[in-house]
């Protein structure tokens, strides 16, 4: 889950890296009792969750004067379609220099990768791309609690030496806050010292309860009461209903969909042991889609039962038509069950996907 | 066969669990089916002394090995705790772990990976089915019904859709020597690079099948690094970008992880990718004819 850039700073605070004087108000009020904390020039951040904000309109500069009817301007706004409830007000930095700094995971080592250039801001994707030698690269090792000095010079090279100790304090934030990434972007050097302009934080998903975050705001209300079914969700924009067991073969049916010409509405993986129950609810879920006109059930696995199966998609009850591929035990018994009652059973998954596109369309 | 035959012996972490229960069972039939050790003993804190489908339980890994020799191991611990479990494995001198735990956070799956490479362990997963060398050695929960023993590798980020594929290639008379998911997550133990080269120095494969996914390029790094013929199928080419489908390692980045430049990057190497997995049987057969 990405946090916000306020909760970003909040904990890079905590950690000892400097960032500007700010604080989050929700309403153009709130900024007047608290502007004096400031200092003269601010800058007003919205805190919309999609990247780009700053070219988007969503990052203004104001002074005492200005500040209260900028902020309600800003609210007033949308970024890139997405309403402002949240604005980050902060003292204005009078920036020497930037830099670009993060840490993330290195798939191919299995270890943390930092990341470090003596250029960084808004262009950081164009300088990766046209000269890449300018982004400095290094491993950690994970079982090392800190990042070894050698390293951070190497890193850093003649950028001032206060921002070794910048990295290892993000190193820690990333180990210790489950961090798929942290962000500081830019990293500047002002008159009064280094501070981080700019924070982005993703917490891995998979860690959130040990973090104490326990609402993923990442995901839409239907994905969320998916994942309380224990369903991995994901909405798309067809009008052909997916459900599989397994991310890759639920995917593999996706592609398949596109392949003969049809759109999918959902990825659905109801993942292992479907019992009748879980089917139901999975079959439900999806037909709530207003868009779905046809749902795919693509079942495989040595211990799935079809009768179960069966059994859960009749107990659904859903108005939209239903085409079932199974594999698995009991397959004479469920396609027994579903014969009759306007389901369709097909042995491959070529077949089930060519006749919802057909249907769909 | 890779990784083990039917001499493995086979320890199951938390096989009081009702996936490490189940399992056992099923793997200890095949052990049967092929004449193998199987599953010889479990382990899961605080339950030693007890038995499950008459196989002993002990309160640690240590001294499951120390009383049965055994070199494997496989982890039904839930996620908060897998991590740990894979650690004491690799500290009783496991030679190799399989890891079927889903969701267990990437900050200790890299780590436990670090831990296990000091003592020369093998992490296979983790959130994976396993492995099966047909008519040698189960270790995990694939049906082992769909194979049939042969010539192929196959090598998978996924689960069911090798099931799919080993399906498709026993169907067509494409038997396997040994199949291997090595886990959809962003950090794996055994990436395709390792795996392909213990298939190089194994007699038995004379082709290998990798079944990938959208993210990261763990699959051009393999195909690059063996001389062995290659048919690829990768799933993710309708996925949205930076949206998740299931598998943390399903994330899209940006230009460099998604299905469409993977498979361009796979071709250029000269890797047949197939473009639905019922092609792969058919591609599998013209690299032979090809090469004969």
């Amino acid at each position: 889950m990405k946090l916000r850039e306020y909760e970003a700073k909040k904990v890079l605070r905590d950690y000892g890296i400097p960032v500007p004087a700010g604080f989050l108000i929700r309403s153009a009020d709130e900024l007047a009792p608290r502007i004096h904390e400031l200092g003269a020039q601010i800058v007003l951040k919205a805190q919309v969750d999609v990247g780009g904000r700053g070219k988007a309109g969503g990052v203004l500069k104001a002074d005492h004067e200005t500040a209260v009817p900028v902020a309600r301007d800003l609210f007033n706004k949308k970024i890139k379609g997405l309403p402002v409830r949240e604005i980050l007000a902060e003292q204005y930095l009078e920036i020497q220099h930037e830099y670009y700094l993060s840490i993330t995971i290195d798939r191919s080592k299995k270890q943390p990768l930092i990341l470090f250039a003596d250029s960084g801001g808004v262009e950081i994707e164009t300088t990766a791309r046209e000269r890449p030698a300018a982004i400095r690269k290094a491993v950690a090792m994970p079982l090392m609690k800190d990042i070894p000095s050698f390293m951070l010079r190497e890193l850093t090279g003649s950028a001032p030496r206060e921002i070794d100790q910048v990295i290892n304090k993000l190193y820690h934030v990333f180990c210790e806050k489950d961090a798929l990434l942290a962000e500081i972007n830019p990293l500047v050097t002002t008159p009064k010292g280094v501070f981080a302009a700019d924070a982005k934080i993703i917490i891995d998903d998979n860690a959130l309860a040990r973090q104490g975050i326990t609402v993923n705001r990442d995901l839409s209300e239907r994905e969320r009461e998916a994942e309380r079914h224990g369903f991995s969700y994901v909405e798309l924009n067809g009008s052909i209903g997916v459900i599989g067991n397994g991310a890759g073969l639920t995917m593999a049916t996706l592609d398949l969909i596109e392949h003969y010409g049809g759109r999918a509405a959902n990825f659905l993986d109801v993942g292992g042991g479907a019992e009748s129950e879980r089917v139901k609810n999975a079959v439900r879920l999806v037909a709530s889609v207003p868009s779905v006109r046809v749902i795919v059930v693509n079942l495989l696995g040595g211990i799935t039962r079809c009768d179960e199966v069966a059994r859960g998609i009749i107990a659904a009850g859903i108005p939209q038509k239903v085409i079932v591929r199974l594999a698995g035990t009991n397959e004479e018994e469920g396609k027994k069950l579903l014969a009759g009652k306007g389901y369709e059973m097909l042995d491959t998954m070529d077949l089930v996907v060519k006749k919802a596109v057909a249907v769909a369309t | 066969m890779i990784y083990g035959d039917k001499n493995t012996k086979v320890i199951v972490q938390n096989i009081t669990g009702r996936q490490g229960e189940f399992h056992s069972g099923l793997m200890n039939e095949y052990a049967q089916q092929v004449g193998g050790r199987g599953v010889v003993a479990g382990a899961t804190p605080g339950k030693g002394g007890q038995q499950v489908h008459g196989i002993p339980v002990y309160n640690t890994v240590k001294e499951a090995v120390r009383d049965h020799d055994a070199t494997a191991s496989v982890i039904f611990v839930p996620g908060a705790a897998a991590g740990d479990a894979i650690m004491e494995a690799a500290n009783a001198g496991i030679e190799l772990v399989v890891v079927i735990t889903e969701h267990i956070p990437v900050h200790d799956t890299m780590k436990a990976i670090a831990y296990a490479r000091l003592s020369g362990c093998s992490v296979i997963g983790p959130n994976c089915p396993g492995l099966l060398s047909p008519g040698e050695l189960k270790i995990g929960i694939m049906p082992a019904q769909l194979f049939s023993r042969g010539r192929i590798g196959v090598i998978s980020r996924s689960g069911t859709l090798t099931y799919e594929v080993v399906d498709e290639l026993t169907r067509a008379g494409l038997g396997q020597s040994t199949v291997i998911g090595i886990g959809g997550d962003p950090v794996i133990g055994q990436t395709f690079v390792d795996v392909l080269g213990r298939f190089e120095n194994d007699p038995q494969t004379k082709a290998v099948v990798l079944i990938g996914e959208v993210g990261g390029n763990l699959e051009e790094e393999g195909a690059q690094s063996t001389n062995l013929p290659v048919v690829a199928y990768i799933a993710g080419k309708s996925a949205p970008p930076d949206k998740r489908m299931g598998h943390a390692g399903a994330i899209v980045e940006g230009g460099e992880g998604d299905a469409g430049s993977k498979i361009k990057r796979l071709k250029k190497l000269g890797v047949p990718v197939a473009s639905r997995p019922s092609e792969i049987p058919e591609i599998v057969k013209g690299l032979f004819t090809n090469r004969c």
